[in-house]
């Protein structure tokens, strides 16, 4: 019999073996940083990008992880503060030392984080859509995977322009940074096709009412209103407005026109008729009724973790968070390794990287991959299970 | 608080000779980075101290004046190219401006009236900044120039901000050294007390606040560098309230107070980042407790502590009657 | 141009309903706490919560904006304002209400969600009245009956008099017999139930919205200043003439300056008549 000392000597050294022999055979995870700005301001787009996010980081992890090695996510709120993420951005580069950074999420918060990672050399995952954002020359890492806002206003602008054949613009815009950026941006769009807007205004969100600002747009004679803001309140409000006025004209703006809260927010149902917004061809569904498969294969695999019932989350959201978990994938099982300057010639050189939110391309002088022929129209009273249908054509 | 004593001194050196070889010991680049906000932080924190901690003015506006100073620098040295020193000595020079603005009509309100002027004073620089887009870039804001070398490195660049920091800690302990000081803790505990021992009590108030002011330009300037791009969000109220809270937290009429709860403040959430959601509100939780706890700071929490582990020695004297003194007093008849 | 006077009104009205609230706290504790804006926006969360989520009718959900309304002025009596009131230090109050402030709107944030959610019209009533909508007439209905609810308190009835007594001298009416305390605690509650109402009454001109409280706070506390403190009367004209002054300026302007134009007004009267249009000169024994 063996003396306990002896027995118990033999334990501890079995249980170290497998302690740390299991530890030395794995090896380094891949780290990736996600700013994320889960409370606050755009909280529900993070939400719904975070759960793409975690679907794809488990994913992979599960099938072996990339290259061999698991992914290990460093996730930071942000609660859209500037200064929050400028010091994540630089936890997360110095400090934990992490080998991509996907977001922020917040333009805002992006302006100022983007430059930091850019300094330190970490490749980046752009999310925001403003389009300062992305610069080849200042931020060679930065690779962007959401369309941009010109892609967003353009489309809607030719949809008004070309499919409606509306040329009394009125653009209602809010007062936050975002807004008054759209604004801008899309007088400019339009002043290039030759239309000049009837009307233009900046709202404060919190705004109680739209009646003012929609009767002073029929009284200029506007026959379209373009509102460009994130804030469903304000959109809302004007949609309300539109209907209580008994005024016909059609509404084309920004995706969130398109949001689920807004249909809580409507008087009447009927108000959010002749609405459209910029959409997406991967989260519409086509003429037989169905999503294309690949959206279709993500929206299966995610219905669980929204808690198995109807999806009331605008789809591209998550679809997208998925999509940057396998945009890095691609990159570094291409490049073979974490090395950030073969990441970026990857990146680089990559054409038609098919996602689940759109396909990808980018170049050494290009380096926002949504291409224009995924921007599409939809009608926003169509919204099911986080998709839509087709605005008439 | 009138002289060091020689423990207070060695205390101080060794905090110098960590402050100024930080860039030495500092794990990586983030921590530099943190101890550099941290430093900024305090320029306009140091001068806040004077107008909330010694004079008692309850301020809670003063990320509009920040902000001023932010984007003076980053339009000055950015855009007009200007030479960021003069942009940086130009951005103090409007926050004292703008601070005399601000406190000529305000001062004479009595405490929630100044601070609800302030609080919309911060509100108004807010609008304003969005509102003026071909100034300030809106909401897409504006890049914060660099300065030039030898500050334009990380560690270069923690030198500058200690060094202005040092420069402000100076200047406000001896403000609250001297019978300025004084003068300045007689307006906060009693006014009415103070005026009539002949303290000019709103142009004491006054030179405070435009002190005050040319701090958070200074600090608006390098917080501009530092962050290297600023936009309108950053400039939220919350962050006035963060500057506010870090004085009383700290304790009020003391400097030492508020340099170690700007300190514990501005590391803490970089501490609970992985908190996230909670975040918030576990602050308003923090300032609730201190208030109810320990209302004169963490400074008073320390000298709790000395208490209990040496308490003072009281002398004892009894005093007792003298009876025989008194038996013949009581007897006495005229 | 109809709806810009009745928006204005309508906005002005809940302004004033705030400064009511603060009215009321104020007589008893001299106290101008920060909750005051949360109040209402709590009455409004909870209104919406009860009506909306739990299919409770109207009436309950009234119930529930008071009761929540109420509580919270409890809670800010018991925790932000008795234990600091002794040390006679007028920066702990201020700091005790900013921090129950901030923890109770970052709570809402997490419990109801940053996004503003719709308030169910309360009485069957088409939507294209326009300025007919009960959305306008609510709140303006609601501060006046407040007001004068509040004024047949004050006059008719025991506690209403206690009230005045307490907001006369406090040490006075403590030497009657009467317990400080429990009677603060008391308006404390009022406050809060009528803070609760009136965030129910304008619940569909502001939706429940969590970040409501300090734009509240801030707005009621202009048209207090302006009305002038302890009046009222005051708060309603202070309350009108703020909301009347954000809707013309914002119809001729734009949104952009709409904070700029608030305290523009409220630093003009302050600087030509700081105790406001209809308050008492503030005469402090020295």
């Amino acid at each position: 019999m063996k003396s306990r000392f002896v027995q118990t000597t033999h334990a501890l050294l079995m249980f170290t073996a497998l302690v740390f022999g299991g530890s030395v055979l794995a090896a380094d995870p891949i780290k990736i940083g996600w700013i994320s700005s889960l409370t606050g301001a755009l909280s529900s787009a993070a939400l719904a990008e975070n759960q793409g996010v975690q679907l794809a980081v488990d994913e992979i992890n599960k099938n072996g992880g990339i290259l061999g090695r698991q992914i290990e996510l460093l996730t930071r709120d942000t609660s859209g503060d500037p200064t929050k993420a400028v010091n994540f951005a630089q936890q997360l580069a110095f400090s934990d030392k992490v080998h991509v950074v996907i977001g922020p999420v917040n333009s805002g918060e992006g302006l100022a984080a983007i430059p930091i990672l850019a300094r330190a050399g970490v490749p980046n995952i752009v999310i925001g859509s403003i389009d300062e954002l992305i610069d080849p020359q200042k931020y060679p890492r930065a690779f962007r995977v959401i369309n941009t806002n010109r892609q967003w206003i353009s489309t809607a602008n030719d949809y008004a322009l070309k499919n409606l054949k509306k040329t009394k613009i009125a653009i209602i815009a809010d007062t936050s940074g975002y807004g008054t950026a759209s604004a801008k941006t899309a007088t400019e769009l339009l002043e290039k096709a030759g239309i000049k807007p009837v009307y233009s205004v900046l709202v404060d969100p919190n705004k109680t009412d739209l009646t003012d600002e929609m009767n002073k747009a029929r009284a200029a004679g506007a026959d379209i209103v373009m509102p460009w803001s994130a804030a469903t309140g304000l959109l809302g409000r004007l949609l309300n407005a539109r209907g209580d006025m008994g005024w016909r004209v059609p509404v084309v703006g920004h995706p969130a026109l398109m949001a689920a809260q807004i249909r809580k927010l409507l008087n009447k149902p009927e108000y959010w008729e002749s609405t459209f917004a910029a959409g997406y061809h991967s989260t519409t569904f086509g003429a037989d009724g169905k999503l294309p498969q690949r959206t279709q294969q993500l929206v299966d695999k995610v219905r669980p973790k929204l808690g198995g019932g109807e999806i009331d989350v605008l789809f591209w959201w998550v679809a997208m968070g998925y999509d940057t978990v396998k945009v890095i994938e691609h990159a570094i099982k291409t490049s073979g390794s974490t090395d950030p300057v073969g990441i970026q010639k990857v990146l680089e050189s990559t054409k038609d990287f098919k996602g689940v939110f759109a396909t990808y391309s980018w170049s050494p002088t290009e380096h926002n991959g949504f291409p224009d022929s995924n921007m599409t129209v939809n009608s926003a009273n169509t919204f099911k299970d986080g998709s839509f249908k087709s605005a008439p054509k | 608080m009138n002289s060091l004593t020689h423990t207070h001194k060695a205390w101080l050196l060794l905090g110098g000779l960590l402050i100024a070889t930080l860039p030495g010991w500092a794990g990586d680049q983030y921590q530099l980075h943190l101890a550099s906000l941290i430093a900024v932080y305090w320029i306009l924190i140091a001068g806040l101290n004077m107008v909330v901690g010694f004079t008692g003015q309850l301020s809670i506006g003063h990320v509009g004046l920040l902000c001023i100073g932010s984007y003076a620098f980053a339009v000055l040295a950015g855009k007009s190219g200007w030479h960021p020193a003069l942009a940086l000595a130009a951005s103090g020079v409007l926050g004292g401006v703008c601070g005399l603005a601000l406190g000529l009509p305000s001062l004479r309100l009595p405490g929630f009236y100044f601070a609800m002027a302030t609080m919309a004073f911060a509100l108004i620089v807010n609008d304003l900044v969005l509102a003026q887009v071909d100034l300030t870039g809106g909401g897409i804001g504006l890049p914060g120039p660099l300065f030039p070398a030898p500050f334009d490195s990380p560690s270069g660049f923690y030198y500058l901000v200690s060094l202005l920091a040092l420069g402000v800690t100076w200047l406000s302990w001896n403000l609250g050294r001297h019978m300025w000081g004084r003068a300045l803790i007689s307006i906060r505990d009693n006014p009415v007390a103070a005026q009539s021992v002949g303290v000019a009590v709103f142009r004491a108030k006054l030179t405070v606040f435009v002190f005050s002011g040319v701090t958070a330009g200074l600090a608006g300037a390098v917080f501009a560098s530092l962050q290297s791009y600023i936009t309108p969000d950053t400039f939220v109220f919350e962050l006035s309230l963060f500057f506010f809270v870090c004085i009383i937290i700290g304790g009020r009429g003391s400097i030492i107070g508020p340099f170690i709860g700007t300190v514990v403040l501005t590391a803490l959430p970089e501490l609970v980042a992985p908190l996230a959601k909670l975040g918030n509100f576990f602050y308003g939780l923090l300032l609730l407790v201190v208030v109810l706890v320990v209302p004169e700071g963490i400074g008073r929490v320390f000298d709790i502590i000395r208490e209990r582990l040496r308490p003072r020695v009281v002398h004892r004297e009894p005093i007792s009657p003298d009876l025989a003194r008194l038996d013949r007093a009581l007897k006495y008849k005229p | 141009m109809l709806t810009v006077l009745i928006t204005g009104l309508a906005t002005g009205m809940l302004f004033a309903a705030v400064a009511l609230v603060y009215n009321v706290m104020y007589s008893t504790s001299k106290v101008l706490s920060v909750t005051t804006g949360h109040i209402s926006m709590l009455g409004g969360v909870f209104g919406a919560y009860a009506i909306s989520v739990l299919q409770l009718h109207w009436t309950l959900g009234l119930l529930a904006a008071v009761v929540a309304g109420g509580a919270f002025g409890a809670l800010t009596e018991l925790l932000a304002i008795r234990r600091v009131l002794n040390r006679s230090d007028e920066h702990l109050w201020l700091l005790s209400t900013l921090a129950l402030a901030t923890m109770v709107q970052q709570a809402a944030g997490l419990w109801w969600g940053t996004e503003p959610k719709p308030f169910p019209r309360l009485i069957p009533q088409d939507f294209g009245v326009g300025v007919m909508d009960q959305k306008f007439w609510l709140p303006i209905g609601m501060t006046l009956l407040m007001a004068i609810g509040l004024e047949l308190f004050y006059k008719r009835t025991m506690y209403g008099k206690v009230f005045m007594a307490m907001s006369e001298d406090a040490f006075a009416a403590q030497a009657r017999g009467i317990s400080t305390d429990r009677i603060r605690l008391m308006s404390y509650v009022l406050s809060g139930a009528l803070g609760g109402l009136a965030g129910f009454a304008a619940g569909q001109l502001t939706f429940a919205f969590f970040a409501l409280g300090l734009t509240l706070t801030l707005n009621g506390f202009i048209a207090l200043a302006v009305g002038g403190l302890g009046s009222n009367v005051g708060a309603i004209l202070g309350g009108a003439a703020l909301g009347l002054l954000n809707a013309y300026a914002s119809y001729w302007f734009g949104g952009e300056y709409q904070q700029t134009i608030a305290v523009g007004l409220l630093m003009i009267v302050l600087l030509v008549k700081p105790e406001g249009l209809l308050g008492d000169r503030q005469v402090r024994p020295v």
